[in-house]
């Protein structure tokens, strides 16, 4: 402090035992009518704080430490009594006022910790803990230099999470103070470190004194907070507690960041096993089962839940199986049937549908937007099992044959079975239908078969061509069902000749539905003549060649009744 | 001589403080936090419970009060809504002091007719200059 602030300081406290109100002014009035003394009190500045002054009146100087901060003017040479009364008064209220400095300053560090841990403890990651612990040791520390470290045990590594002050030359000075990092951190004390001991380590040597806080938690030693001085500057133990408690707060505030991040972690891995199992369980399961269902997740549904809809059912199979597989292994068996359903599948869905259940040599699919999407998809399955026989032509494999039937109707879709075993069921005479037409259409030698009905439902039947076959009694059906053969599947030499010949076969149904046998036998004739693979031709001239030599009475409708499936 | 001797002119000359709180230390801290304005020709009172403080109130009409919220003999609640509701002093600038987790308090303060509120342990240089501000006008 120099003379000037000095004095200031003092009169500022005579000021206060001035004040209005203040005992000191009456007991010095009291003193002063006794001793008959006028008197006057100015400061050091010439202001006059009490009392009157008039000419003639001798001076007294008011001083501390031989610094003077005001003068008591008295009319008589009693005033030196007053001056000196007035001089331990002021160098009372000066103890007074150093304590309240004293108080006040513990005060404000009081706060500061309060405020500092409350914001702390609301950070959630590192960096942030760690810039905002520097930033509040450097405002309440006098340093130029401040470190934050953490203590890395995977690595076995000191990483520098914040700092201040630091050189540029930093990285390569903190990898030369490594080892004494891992040691003063290991230790988990706090300390000021001598400067001499600084002066021995060249990363330090731009320091002139270091103090050090461990960052712990119970007891372990997270990392430590370093401050430092470039200038000749001891820092003092109080500093050191402040640090200390500053690197308290920290380290918690760390280990609460570190659970909240490990239960972050956690949730996000609970999420992401529930999204797997969801995933898988939607393979096992068809999403849109469940949505028809009205729920959005496989766990949302219960026993009992159920929806009717109308669709397209659709069997695919594929042919003579059981002659395949009789050929093969059972694994070579499961590779067969998995490369062949790995083709088919992405064509259903491309086309709206879903599988709804594999059965072993094929499958059925569901098509919620009714007959044309099913048929396009019979279509594009059958192309495409023309490649992947051209395929397994080159590996010298057998080609696989694939029939397909589709029935349209009503659906009741829903969840069967106990509170132990739940599966996704559909119960629908539309299913037993489509199943017996893909049966027929082995009868027929088609590659798709549809009823009447699916006929009857396509939005744009343009896009096919088609051959009536005929009314079917299908085993369990009161009334007969109307059969049509979409020929688009067929092989392109296949589907030539049936454009070629359509007026032809539809010619020859009529003339076989008209009972004139005969003739439908000599137009199937001419038929199977161009194309011997021309199954339906070869089947209705075989039917027709028969019923010349049949007695059909007028109830004859041409009614096939296959019982074979 | 005489000429030389002058009164001073201190900025905020003739305005009144008064710290109300039942506890010394908060009451020394507060003086040593607003030591300055003193200088500044601001005149500091005490009351350390609310019934003092409501006579100085009444007597002394001082221009800012930080009045404690929790105190024996009336509490500062109670202090405020006399002063702003009945007496109509709307001229005295109330703060109340309230401990921290006790917010709650906050909106029955300020429905009291307390201007602003300040939270303990507060924060002197806040303290400082928002009296400063309040004093100004």
């Amino acid at each position: 402090m120099t003379g000037q602030t000095d004095s200031k300081y003092y009169l500022k406290a005579l000021k206060n035992i001035l004040k209005k109100g203040h005992v000191s002014q009456q007991v010095l009035s009291d003193i002063a009518a006794k001793l008959g003394l006028n008197f006057g009190v100015i400061g050091y500045d010439e202001n006059l704080l009490f009392g009157t002054v008039n000419e003639g009146f001798q001076s007294f100087d008011l001083s501390l430490d031989e610094i003077m901060y005001g003068r008591l003017l008295a009319s008589d040479d009693n005033g030196r009594l007053l001056a000196s009364m007035l001089m331990v008064l002021v160098e009372k209220e000066l103890a007074k006022k150093k304590i309240g400095n004293e108080v006040l300053g513990l005060y404000r560090e009081i706060n500061m910790i309060y405020s500092f841990s409350e914001q702390i403890s609301e950070k959630i990651d590192e960096k942030s803990i760690a810039e905002m612990a520097l930033g509040e040791a450097s405002q309440i520390i006098n340093s130029t230099h401040g470190l934050f470290l953490i203590y890395e045990p995977k690595q076995n590594e000191v990483v520098e999470l914040a700092s201040f002050g630091l050189n540029p030359d930093r990285e390569k000075n903190i990898h030369k103070l490594n080892i004494l990092l891992k040691e003063l951190i290991s230790r988990g004390t706090s300390a000021i470190v001598p400067s001499d001991r600084i002066l021995n380590n060249p990363a330090l040597s731009h320091l002139k004194t270091i103090m050090y806080a461990p960052l712990k938690v119970k007891h372990r030693t997270l990392g430590m907070v370093m401050l430092g001085h470039s200038e000749e500057k001891e820092f003092t133990a109080a500093e050191l507690k402040l640090l200390t408690t500053i690197s308290l707060q920290s380290a918690s505030a760390l280990e609460t960041a570190h659970l909240y991040q490990k239960g972050l972690q956690e949730a996000k891995e609970r999420e992401e096993a529930i999204r797997s199992i969801h995933e898988v369980s939607q393979k096992f399961v068809p999403h849109e089962f469940i949505k028809f269902l009205g729920k959005d997740k496989l766990t949302e549904v219960s026993l009992g839940d159920l929806v009717e809809k109308e669709v397209t059912v659709l069997f695919a199979d594929i042919r003579e199986f059981t002659t395949i597989s009789e050929n093969l292994n059972p694994e070579d068996n499961f590779l067969f049937i998995n490369s062949f359903n790995k083709r088919m599948g992405p064509i259903v869905r491309k086309n709206g549908g879903f599988i709804m259940q594999y059965l072993g040599d094929g499958f059925m699919a569901l098509f919620p937007n009714g007959s044309q999407t099913a048929l396009r998809a019979s279509v594009e399955m059958h192309s495409e099992l023309r490649i992947f026989n051209e395929e397994r032509a080159v590996k010298d494999r057998f080609p696989v044959k694939l029939g397909i039937g589709m029935q349209n109707g009503n659906l009741i879709m829903g969840i069967t079975g106990d509170v132990e075993r739940l599966d996704a069921a559909i119960i629908s005479d539309t299913v037993n239908t489509a199943s017996r037409i893909e049966g027929l259409s082995k009868h027929y030698g088609s590659s798709i078969l549809l009823t009447d009905n699916c006929k009857n439902n396509l939005t744009h039947p343009e896009e096919f061509d088609f051959r009536y076959l005929g009314p079917v009694q299908v085993k369990g059906k009161q009334k007969p069902i109307d059969l049509y053969e979409c020929i688009n599947g067929d092989s392109r030499q296949l589907l030539k000749h049936k454009l070629a010949t359509l007026k032809t076969f539809e010619e020859g149904m009529k003339q076989y539905f008209m009972k004139e046998f005969a003739m439908a036998a000599v137009t199937f004739q001419q038929i199977v003549k161009k194309e011997r693979n021309d199954s339906a031709a070869k089947l209705f001239l075989n039917r027709s060649a028969h019923m010349i030599t049949q007695e059909t009475g007028d109830d004859w409708k041409g009614i096939a009744s296959i019982s074979s499936k | 001589m005489n000429k030389k001797i002058k009164k001073e002119k201190e900025k905020y000359m003739g305005q009144k403080l008064l710290i109300v709180d039942d506890e010394a230390h908060i009451r020394m801290l507060i003086e040593q936090t607003l030591e300055d304005l003193e200088d500044e020709g601001v005149e500091l009172l005490f009351a350390e419970n609310g019934e003092e403080a409501l006579n100085l109130i009444k007597e002394e009409k001082p221009n800012l009060v930080f009045l404690d919220v929790m105190m024996p003999k009336m509490n500062g609640m109670e202090v405020c809504q006399i002063v702003k509701k009945e007496l109509k002093l709307s001229h005295v600038y109330i703060i109340l002091l309230t401990a921290k987790g006790q917010e709650v308090d906050r909106q029955k303060g300020l429905d009291m007719g307390a201007d602003r509120y300040m939270t303990k342990p507060f924060d002197p240089d806040e303290m400082l200059s928002v009296a400063e501000e309040i004093l100004k006008v």
